[in-house]
């Protein structure tokens, strides 16, 4: 385990280089994009004087090298300044909706890995057979169709036609839940308002399962491609020459060789979920940051996008992080050359 | 003397798309019990797809089309279900795989898949008492570490260390019939030789028969008690190993051991591809008109 450590401990020191390089061009990129923040915000009936006075507040006035290091002094104090869009300072913003949206993309994250590898070893173990052609045409429709396709089909069908569960939201007015984590499926745990529970996971439900669907599709594909290689190798043939078991040759013995190379690409497309949740979180009236992240953008609200996109690097960086850490742990052979 | 492996006009065909393709035309091969009975040929010949079929392995596959019977002690495999096949494999008959380090999985220790191997004759075996176990089969193909080649993965070990372990589990469930599918070719030719001595000596301590499948003759010659040759999906030759290799009657036979490179010179000899005499066997199967 002690590699793992010290794995782990490098790869967070590289991620915070890489972060490092994300804000300075996320920063830059920003300021890049034409047209005046404080114009936009102040509208077009505000007078120069105003606009004048808002620039110098924010330190447009200065260069941009100078305006990077008040961004990085005021990240140091946990300040990423003030949102124009919402008046209120970028960090209450990003605590307000982050956990929404995190919520929703760790649901949709776990449906895919705990759907789509299932799928993908079954398709491989029975494949040519009824079992690998179904499982095939489900992972290709949610592959070839994206999230917000399938939002308005889900929502269409098991909230309108079969009102199974709700239409938009994340819980309903009824229930009045103190804000401890911001994730409703917590919170409504420590309130110990069960039905409010069962509420949360309901509205849950459909978004996640839209955003899920082409990260399942993704999974089962890849698990099965890679699958139908490894059983190839001679040491499949050696476990069925000598009668092993085919339920454990395919959940054990062809499956973990075939997640290492799989593991990466899967992470890719759980980092991809907090994109691609935008437009789930637009068709299910979902309070996410996705949703901000894109609002701030088109009223081109600097501070509020900086911070966005840095924290959804953050994000990135962590599940590529936890992906290194899992392959090191799968791959003895990582491990063992390490080692050292 | 009663018999391990009775095969009488074993005939394969592979189906595609694109037409059938022979690839046994009808071979005929007994093997006793104890005994050690090589099966010699060029690649393509058919040796491995027969150790194939005889394990059952081949028959799961779709467009594969056999005929003729392959009856192991007694029983006849076609008649057999698939159920009762499978139940074989790893318990009466085991095999070794070419390529030693390739035959054992690269994520998992040793340990867990001699586990699996001793499941098939003590389901649910525990792991304490698979290591009792695996220890003294180790020790048996003398790995003097026992414990420490229990805990390695196959990429830590040496070819022959794999090699010894593949032997082991091969033997580990005392089989009726081992099928050894050019055992240690991809070892290098001391480590080789080390590894066939240990088994030779192993498969006659606990009476087990031997299909050995192999195109090295100088092998053959030290393993076997006789000898088919194998040429083009037909039998060409059999007899005791001595009297193949010392008046080999059949061309390709003759063909085959001059083909054997000599430390004296003299080239390879030229082996014309396809000659009609190769196809003429030198006797006639029981049974076949």
């Amino acid at each position: 385990m002690n590699t793992v450590l010290r794995h782990t401990a490098r790869r967070i020191g590289t991620s915070l280089l890489v972060l490092f390089g994300v804000s300075v061009l996320i920063f830059a990129i920003a300021r890049v994009i034409p047209g005046d923040p404080a114009r936009v915000a102040l509208g077009p009936n505000a007078k120069q004087e105003q606009v004048d006075q808002l620039r110098a507040a924010m330190f447009l006035d200065e260069p941009v090298v100078a305006q990077y290091g008040h961004f990085l002094s005021g990240l140091a104090r946990g300040d990423l300044g003030v949102s124009l869009y919402t008046n209120r300072p970028v960090m209450t913003d990003i605590a307000d909706f982050l956990p929404a949206t995190l919520e929703l993309v760790l649901v949709s994250g776990v449906m895919m890995i705990a759907i789509g590898l299932p799928l993908g070893i079954l398709s491989a173990r029975y494949r040519g057979r009824w079992p690998d052609h179904v499982i095939r045409v489900i992972s290709l429709l949610g592959v070839s169709a994206p999230a917000f396709v399938w939002a308005v089909v889900l929502m269409l069908l098991f909230a309108f036609y079969l009102p199974l569960f709700p239409i938009a939201g994340r819980l309903h007015d009824s229930f009045d839940i103190p804000r401890v984590t911001g994730f409703l499926t917590i919170d409504t745990a420590i309130a110990g308002n069960w039905a409010a529970f069962g509420d949360a996971w309901r509205h849950l439900a459909l978004p996640a399962f839209a955003l899920a669907l082409s990260g399942i599709g993704q999974a089962a594909r890849l698990t099965r491609a890679n699958m139908i290689e490894t059983y190839e190798k001679p040491y499949i043939e050696m476990a069925q020459a000598y009668g092993w078991p085919e339920k454990r040759i395919a959940n054990r013995y062809a499956f973990k060789p075939s997640l290492i190379p799989s593991l990466t690409i899967i992470g890719l497309d759980f980092a991809a979920l907090l994109g691609n949740a935008f437009l789930v979180e637009a068709v299910f009236g979902w309070p996410g940051l996705s949703r901000y992240g894109v609002n701030v953008i088109l009223r081109k609200d600097l501070n509020a996008i900086v911070g966005t996109v840095l924290i959804i690097s953050a994000m990135f960086i962590l599940v590529n992080i936890i992906v290194d850490i899992l392959t090191v742990i799968l791959n003895p052979r990582i491990r063992k050359a390490d080692a050292r | 003397m009663t018999l391990v492996l009775n095969i009488r006009d074993l005939q394969l065909a592979f189906k595609s798309w694109s037409g059938t393709s022979e690839v046994l035309h009808g071979i005929s091969l007994t093997i006793g019990k104890g005994e050690r009975v090589a099966l010699v040929g060029e690649s393509g010949s058919g040796k491995s797809v027969t150790a194939r079929i005889v394990l059952g392995l081949l028959q799961e596959l779709r467009g594969v089309q056999i005929s003729g019977s392959v009856e192991f002690q007694g029983q006849d495999l076609g008649a057999m279900p698939d159920r009762e096949r499978r139940a074989l494999r790893g318990t009466a008959m085991s095999m070794i795989f070419q390529d030693p380090t390739s035959s054992l999985n690269p994520v998992f220790k040793i340990a867990p898949q001699f586990q699996e191997v001793l499941a098939r004759v003590t389901p649910g075996i525990s792991m304490s008492a698979t290591r009792v176990r695996a220890t003294d089969l180790l020790r048996e193909v003398a790995i003097a570490e026992p414990e420490r080649v229990l805990d390695s993965y196959p990429f830590q070990l040496s070819g022959g260390m794999n090699q010894r372990v593949m032997i082991a589990m091969a033997l580990a469930n005392r089989p009726a019939l081992l099928l050894a599918d050019e055992p240690g070719t991809a070892l290098d030719v001391t480590v080789q030789a080390q590894t066939l001595d240990l088994m030779r000596a192993l498969v006659t301590d606990h009476g087990t028969s031997v299909l050995f499948i192999s195109h090295n003759l100088g092998v053959v010659r030290e393993f076997a008690d006789r000898t088919y040759v194998i040429y083009r999906g037909n039998i060409v030759e059999e007899g005791p190993t001595r009297d193949v290799f010392e008046n080999p009657g059949h061309p390709y036979t003759r063909a085959l051991m001059a083909a054997q490179p000599k430390i004296t010179g003299g080239g390879l000899p030229d082996l014309v591809e396809g000659d009609r005499h190769y196809l003429e066997p030198r006797f006639v199967h029981e049974g076949v008109a």
